[in-house]
Formats: structure tokens, C-alpha cells, sequence
């Protein structure tokens, strides 16, 4: 009865005035910015975290050496706390970095009442952390084997159980309080991006040892922002740090018209503009649209379910929307998802009917990669909130080729041709058998969510077009891991967005030493791997590119993966919202933007 | 009444030791290794190893298992493992704003539903009766989801009346502003069942001889219906209420989630997503506690509404 009633309620028209509030209801203060996390954060030691929610108030409070170019694309690697980009000599195995001077870390009680200014040495006692097993550090993968000393100091954390943060390293120098010079175990010229990563912001050794077990909820950092309220899994307020230093808003606008329109309104102001920050946990989507619409919040960043509601066919925004100024920003995130095939001849004890690289098993390979209905899974499972991916490297990720084309294309009547060729002949059930009569039986793992239930109709209706038998495994999504890890799965979707945007950020999910981390289809190909471990000898540019192209066509004739898609990230900002542009890496746009009277 | 209290405090034993090996073998053995959620996009087996070792996992299950009932008698949990966040604090924090949208809810739904349930026995089979039956009939088959959905479209985003969703820092706007429209939503969702519930109570009760005799002896109907009726009936009603005590502790996770209240039910949630053991087991051991204790506390209850009722 009361649904019955709310219902014809429904039918009184339009929605009553709009209010300019919190969404704590408190008197709203100016330049606030309201955003939301549709998933919970886990907490802000940069060296604790992984989740990206964590990472965009870890971004907004600790500095990384380097940055981004807010505007430039593909991303462009700028200084941020160093005073100009690396010296990178010793044929890209060495770096050397100074600091800016004067740069303060946020006033708090374990500094005891001292002003701490930031040193090369807290960038060194930062990386170290990584590494110190006490940490179980999600991203200690971005220092293992890299730094000259490092991983030996690490070995001897983990038998003595004490990371010795006050040992010498070999790869670390600080000749004066400002220049770090970092040695490296092999040439990498793109080790810059790594010290562009937001979560290698700079920590005070003093708060680490201060706040002891607790470091997730004290961050305290150089950074433009400082956590003022701080409610875990619902609510996260920043405030504008008072003594941050003398940062000008500056970028490079590419071809976008609309950058020369945020260049004309922000060029040269002190920045932070937006002097508070409120991000409220909401988990869902439903929630989020309603409150965007009546003003609880002003910028929207995952609605991509309901994006029927807000776009036209076309993806543009509906002009109901558009007419009260509301703006949307579409860009594709910087991801690839793909299908991958177990290339392992054995899966444990067993023989697995996709691995190896005879000319039967590629073709099986192929032809399920050629029957499989990616349009489909943008169509239908994305609602068109995705575009077809060719190439492992994204675009806004430096390697990206936008003129690739996938030599695998979708055609059913070919892939079934292709097995018809190979032997892989049809039994009286409709179902083929493998060239050696035995039954054809493959393995497709997903978890047991909504989403994936439509994946795997999806891959039995391609299955079934091309007389192949397939089985739906379902597991949690923590056992996938842990069997992806143990080269057990046999064909599975998986998704990587980028940690950096450069290309070997991608290209190492094919690279055979990874099998078993990220390398789920555990691909060891030798003509791959060759071109990979020359592609990291060098820096961005056409000569690796050409390797990375080489690669592409090496991983498709082994038909390891198929490519599928990136989804749209369509940004939705309220009229008022003034500079955002969505960056293939930033997290933390709000610091280069501004905010109009409301 | 003290030997009958002690005889069931210690009956709460074996039923914890139950509960106790049924979540943890649920969770050994459908649970998945948290080790390989926590280590990220990149692992190696020593990573994995190094995990595992510091969050016990890799100890024999004997072991694991009697940590477990250590932290039961203890009270401490530990630490969660995704955040770090002590898993009292978890509950410190959290349980504050999931009571104060449960505890007027669970108040306001119960009499409200024993007030209709009354009236409508009272007309048995009169058209209000029958119209009502209808309602609570149709009530009751709507999903939740849709109560929350409809009524926060209509209520928050088209009437304005409420906020669509948030929390403040302060009781009182939290209990008046945010809680106000999941309060209703919750009081809609169980009004339908309670009032058919507490209506077959009332029924049974109407035609007892005691009813007819007090009618007999010209009381008035206010008096009868009031007074004799409810009184009686109130033993299973008693009984629903105290079942649903426990379930404060668990929170209301789908009404938290749509309207962002940091409650216990939405942390549950998020425990589950992460595999993060320490908050699964101590809101399981809490509410099973939560089970006993209020069992006990309707038991006694009912020899307080009803002298006649003897506790063995």
C-alpha cells in the first residue's frame, strides 16, 4: 500500500527546489567540492593500500617527486616536489633528483611542535618501506629487483623479522639534504614513472613510528590537502593545507578546444583553489544519480549502469541535463580487459586442450577467440559504455597505437572452418572431439556475481555457435587469484588499468617471467619475451613502439589472448565545477580545478 | 529464578561452541585465502607466504581454531585485515548510527502493528479487515529493494522532504534528518507481516472463555481489547520483538548501503566482500550471543507479563 502510495506520489511533477547543502546537511562552505567513492577506502599509508579510492585521498595529501601534465596527452611526466625531472645517466641506471627547498610537511604531534621540512632521506626511508615484509606491501612489486641493495636488505627483513630502515643501500644516495640519487640494477628509462606514482608520496619517519599500527588513519604528508575529518567507510573531509607551497596551476593543452578554455581561466593561480573537500561512501549507484540531481554533490565518476538515463544513444549528454548546465566529461579509462587462454600445456596433472603451441591448439585457440561475440559484450553487457580494445596498451598510455587493428576478427563460420581443418570434427551430440577423438571440454572461470552471469551466457552462446563444449566454473574472486596465480585457470576474463601510464605497464602481463603474477595465460613465448626484455632497455618512443607492435602480432599469432574492450569513464559536473578534465592517471583532479558561486 | 538463569548461561556454551565450529569451517572452507586479496595486483609465493604467516592462516587449524575461542573469551578480535582498524573500534563506531535508525524502527513498527492487528481482529471479517489483510498481503510479497528505491525517489529526490542520503556529526540531526526517511522505509517494509502476525494472536485470544466472561460482566470493549486481550496476547508478541533484538547488531545492511549510514550492517558487508575473517567472526559470535541473551530475556519477560508462567 505504501509503495502503491508513493508511487502515484511520484506522479506530482518535478522535483522540489534544490537544495545547496552537504550531505551532512551542514551550512555548506565556500569553494567546498563534494564528490563520492562508491566503494569504501581501506585506509592512507601509501605503502598499506592498493584500492583506488585510497589512493585518491593518498594523492591529494603526499607528494611523489614527479607528476603529470594535467592536460598534455598522452601523459606527460612533469615535476612536482623535485625541482626539475631526473638526470638519468649511466645508460638509464642511474637517476638524480633535488628536491625543492622549503617544502614543509603538514604540522602534527609527532614532529612536537618542530616545523619538518622534507628531505631526500624521507623519499629514501619512503621506498624502503615497500620492501619491509611488516608492510605487505600491495605495490612492492614496483621496487623488487630494481634498486642496487635493496632486495638483499629485504631478504635479510624477512629472516631476522626487522627491517633495518637505518642500513646502508647502494642504490640510495643523498649527498646533501636535497639531491637523491638513485642506482638501479638494470637499464629502465621509465623508472620515472614509478617515482611518479601517487603512492610514493614522501612519509615522515616520526608519524610512521608515532601512529605505529594506525599509520591508515593518520596521513600526514607535503601534499596540498590534510585529512580534517575523517569518518572510516563513510566520510572524508580535506581541507586545503595552509603552508603548502608556492604551486602555480600550469599545463601543456593539447588539441582538445576545451583545454584552451581551462589554460585561459587557471593558468598561473596558487593553487589549491577548492579549499575543502567532502567525499561521502556511497555505495550505490541509485543513490548517487538521485543526490547528483538534487545538488548533494557536483561531480559524479561511476555511473556507468545508469548511463541510459543521463546519455543519448549517440553518448552525448540528454539535453534535459544539459539545459540546467550540467556537463559530462567521456573519456576511456586507461584498461584493457581481455580473454585469456591458458597457453600451459598441463594444468596441474592435467592435460589442458588450449595449452601449447602446436598448430591444432593455436587454431583451437584462434577459432574460440574468432567466435567469441565481443560487440556483444559492449552492446549487451556494457550498454555501450565501452570501446573495442586492439592493442594491449590503452589509450592515454604511452605505447598506444590508435591505427591497430586485432588480426583476430569475429567470424563464426570461419572459426568453425578453421577446426573443421584442424580435426577438431563434430560428434553426433553437436559437440566436437579433439583431434584425437577424445572429448573437447573447456573450462571458463568467473565469480558469482550478476555481471559475470552475463559473461558466461555470453561465452556458451558463442561456444555453442562453434560446436564447442563449455563449462562455467564459478569460485570467489580470491580463489581466482590465488588458481591464477598457480597457472590453473584455463580461460577466464581479466582487466588491467594502469598503475603508470606507460606502455610496460602492460606489455609485462604477456611477459613469460610473470607467469604466475600477472601473466595469467602464463604466455612464455621466446620471440615475445626477447623483444620485451629489449623493449625495458628502452626509453618511450618509435623504436619501442616498433617492438611493442612486434610483440602484439607475436601474442596474436599464439592467439593468447583476445583483446576486448575499455569502458568509458563519463564524468558528470554540476555548472558550477570549473577545469576538470578526467586524466588517464590523476585520481585527484580536483587540485587543478576551481569551483564558481553556486 | 537465579538456578534457572545460571542453567541457561551455561547452556550458552555448547550452543557457542556450535556457532563457533560452523563459522569457522564455513569460512576455512568457502571463504577463499585472504592472503591473495591482500597482496595485490602482483604476487609472488613469498609475498603470498609472508601474508599468510602474519595473519596466521598458514597455522594448523587446531591452532587457528583456538585462537578463535581465545578472542571469544577475550573479547578481542584483533585488527581488521583489510584496514587495520581494530575490530572494537569497528563496532564502537559503528553500531552507534545502526541503532539509532533500528531502535525507533523496531518501536514504531511494533505499535503500530499491534494497534492495527487489534483493530482489525477486533472487525474480523468486516470490510476494514479484509482491505487491510489485502494491503499486508500485498506488502509483504514487495521486496524490500523496492520499498528503499520507490520511497527514496519519491520522498528524497522528487518531494524534497528528506535528504537523499548522508550522516551528520551530531544525534539529533541524525536521528530527525537522516534517519527519518530509512526509519519509515523499514517501518513499511515490516508493518505488513507484524500486523498479520499479531492479528492470529489477537485471534486467538478473542474466543478464549476468559473474553467472554469479561463481556459477560459488562466491561466495556476499550477495557476487554485493551486491556485483557492484549495483555494476553503479548506473550508471542514478547517473543517476535526479542527475535528481532538481535538483529540490531547485524544492522539493516541494504537500508545502510542506499542511504550511506556507516552502520554495522554495511561494514558486515564489506567484512564479507573482503574476506576480512576478524570482523565476520566477531559479528557472528556477537549476535549469536545477542541470540541467547534475549532469548533468555523474553523467557523472562513472559513470567513478568504473565504470573502464571513457570520458569524450570
Amino acid at each position: 500500500m505504501a509503495v502503491l502510495l508513493a508511487a502515484a506520489l511520484a506522479a506530482c511533477g518535478e522535483p522540489a527546489s534544490l537544495p545547496i547543502a552537504g550531505p551532512t546537511g551542514d551550512a555548506l562552505p565556500a569553494k567546498t567540492l563534494r564528490i563520492t567513492f562508491q566503494t569504501a577506502e581501506t585506509g592512507f599509508d601509501p605503502v598499506k593500500v592498493s584500492d583506488y579510492y585510497s589512493g585518491v585521498v593518498i594523492a591529494a595529501i603526499f607528494d611523489p617527486l614527479l607528476t603529470y601534465d594535467y592536460l598534455a596527452r598522452p601523459a606527460k611526466l612533469v615535476s612536482n616536489v623535485a625541482a626539475a625531472l631526473p638526470a638519468i645517466t649511466d645508460n638509464g641506471k642511474t637517476y638524480t633528483l633535488t628536491l625543492k627547498r622549503g617544502v614543509y610537511f603538514t604540522p602534527d604531534a609527532a614532529f612536537k611542535g618542530q616545523s619538518r621540512e622534507l628531505t631526500a632521506a624521507d623519499y629514501v626511508y619512503s621506498i624502503k618501506r615497500f620492501l619491509d615484509p611488516k608492510n605487505r606491501s600491495p605495490y612492492a612489486f614496483l621496487f623488487e629487483g630494481k634498486i642496487v641493495g635493496l632486495d638483499q636488505l629485504a631478504a635479510e627483513a624477512k629472516k631476522s623479522g626487522r627491517f633495518d630502515y637505518d642500513a646502508a643501500v647502494a642504490g640510495f644516495e643523498t649527498p646533501d639534504r636535497y639531491t637523491l640519487r638513485i642506482r638501479l640494477n638494470e637499464t629502465d628509462f621509465n623508472f620515472s614513472h614509478v617515482l611518479a606514482f601517487p603512492l610514493v608520496g614522501a612519509v615522515a619517519r616520526e608519524t610512521i613510528a608515532a601512529y605505529g599500527d594506525d599509520t591508515n588513519a593518520h596521513p600526514v604528508g607535503t601534499g596540498p590537502y590534510v585529512l580534517q575529518r575523517y569518518v572510516r567507510s563513510s566520510k572524508m573531509v580535506l581541507a586545503k593545507n595552509p603552508a603548502f607551497r608556492d604551486m602555480r596551476w600550469q599545463a601543456t593543452p593539447g588539441n582538445d578546444p576545451a583545454d584552451q578554455d581551462i589554460v585561459a581561466r587557471m593558468q598561473g593561480k596558487k593553487l589549491p583553489l577548492i579549499e575543502r573537500v567532502e567525499i561521502s561512501v556511497m555505495d550505490e549507484a541509485q543513490s548517487r544519480w538521485l543526490a547528483f540531481q538534487r545538488r548533494e554533490t557536483d561531480i559524479e565518476y561511476q555511473l556507468e549502469e545508469l548511463a541510459p538515463k543521463f546519455m543519448t544513444a549517440a553518448g552525448d549528454l540528454k539535453p534535459e541535463f544539459a539545459d540546467q548546465g550540467i556537463r559530462m566529461d567521456r573519456s576511456v579509462d586507461p584498461e584493457i580487459i581481455y580473454l585469456f587462454f591458458n597457453t600451459q600445456e598441463r594444468i596441474g596433472d592435467q592435460l589442458n586442450p588450449l595449452g601449447g603451441f602446436s598448430a591444432e591448439k593455436i587454431a583451437l585457440r584462434r577459432a574460440i577467440a574468432m567466435a567469441y561475440n565481443v560487440e556483444d559484450q559492449i552492446k549487451i553487457i556494457r550498454k555501450g559504455q565501452a570501446i573495442r580494445a586492439h592493442y594491449p596498451i590503452p589509450p592515454g598510455v604511452a605505447g598506444h597505437e590508435p591505427n591497430f587493428r586485432s588480426g583476430i576478427a569475429y567470424d563464426p563460420p570461419l572459426a568453425n572452418a578453421l577446426l573443421d581443418q584442424f580435426g577438431y570434427t563434430r560428434g553426433p551430440d553437436g559437440y566436437r572431439r579433439m583431434p584425437d577423438g577424445n572429448l573437447l571440454f573447456l573450462k571458463y572461470y568467473s565469480t558469482p556475481t550478476e555481471r559475470d552471469r552475463q559473461f558466461d551466457e555470453l561465452m556458451k552462446r558463442s561456444m555453442d555457435k562453434i560446436g564447442v563444449r563449455v563449462e562455467i566454473h564459478k569460485d570467489r574472486f580470491a580463489e581466482l587469484i590465488k588458481l591464477a596465480n598457480q597457472c590453473r585457470l584455463m580461460m577466464k576474463h581479466s582487466a588491467w588499468i594502469a598503475d603508470y601510464p606507460d606502455g610496460d605497464n602492460f606489455m609485462q602481463l604477456l611477459y613469460g617471467a610473470n607467469a604466475g603474477q600477472s601473466n595469467s595465460a602464463c604466455y612464455k613465448s621466446a620471440e615475445f619475451d626477447k623483444r620485451y626484455e629489449k623493449s625495458r632497455q628502452l626509453p618511450d618512443g618509435a623504436e619501442r613502439n616498433k617492438l611493442y607492435r612486434e610483440m602484439t602480432r607475436q601474442m596474436e599469432v599464439d592467439t593468447a589472448w583476445l583483446l576486448t574492450d575499455s569502458r568509458y569513464r563519463n564524468v558528470l559536473l554540476q555548472p558550477y565545477v570549473v577545469g576538470y578534465k578526467k586524466h588517464p592517471v590523476f585520481s585527484h583532479e580536483w587540485l587543478y580545478m576551481d569551483l564558481d558561486a553556486r | 529464578m537465579t538456578g534457572y538463569i545460571l542453567r541457561r548461561v551455561l547452556q550458552f556454551i555448547p550452543t557457542l561452541l556450535g556457532v563457533v565450529l560452523l563459522v569457522f569451517i564455513l569460512f576455512n572452507w568457502i571463504g577463499g585465502d585472504p592472503a591473495y586479496l591482500l597482496a595485490g595486483k602482483m604476487s609472488n609465493p613469498e609475498q603470498i607466504e609472508n601474508i599468510r604467516k602474519q595473519l596466521g592462516v598458514d597455522q594448523p587449524f587446531y591452532v587457528q581454531l583456538w585462537i578463535f575461542i581465545t578472542q571469544i573469551v577475550t573479547g578481542d578480535f584483533g585488527v581488521s585485515w583489510a584496514t587495520n582498524e581494530k575490530v572494537s573500534a569497528i563496532f564502537a563506531t559503528r553500531l552507534g548510527p545502526s541503532l539509532t535508525v533500528l531502535v525507533p524502527m523496531l518501536i514504531i513498527s511494533t505499535l503500530m502493528a499491534m494497534a492495527m492487528a487489534l483493530l482489525v481482529a477486533y472487525r474480523r471479517g468486516s470490510l476494514t479487515d479484509r482491505a487491510v489483510m489485502i494491503g499486508c498481503t500485498v506488502g509483504q510479497s514487495i521486496s524490500i529493494l523496492v520499498y528503499i528505491v520507490v520511497f527514496q525517489y519519491v520522498f528524497a529526490y522528487q518531494l524534497g522532504w528528506f535528504p537523499v542520503q548522508g550522516w551528520g556529526q551530531d544525534f539529533i540531526t541524525n536521528l530527525v534528518k537522516f534517519s527519518a526517511l530509512p526509519i519509515v522505509v523499514g517501518v513499511a517494509v515490516s508493518l505488513a507481516p507484524d500486523t498479520r502476525l499479531y492479528r492470529t494472536f489477537f485471534l486467538d485470544e478473542i474466543h478464549q472463555d476468559y473474553v467472554r466472561t469479561a463481556r459477560a460482566k459488562g466491561m466495556s470493549e476499550t477495557r476487554v481489547m485493551g486491556v485483557h486481550v492484549l495483555r494476553n496476547a503479548a506473550i508471542p508478541i514478547v517473543t517476535n520483538v526479542m527475535i528481532q533484538l538481535p538483529g540490531l547488531l547485524a544492522g539493516a545492511f541494504l537500508i545502510e548501503r542506499f542511504f550511506s549510514i556507516p552502520g554495522i550492517g554495511r561494514e558486515v558487508l564489506l567484512a564479507v566482500e573482503r574476506s576480512d575473517f576478524p570482523v565476520i567472526k566477531a559479528v557472528t559470535v556477537y549476535v549469536a550471543v545477542a541470540t541467547l541473551v534475549f532469548n533468555l530475556l523474553a523467557d523472562i519477560l513472559y513470567k513478568a507479563v504473565d504470573p502464571r508462567v513457570q520458569l524450570k
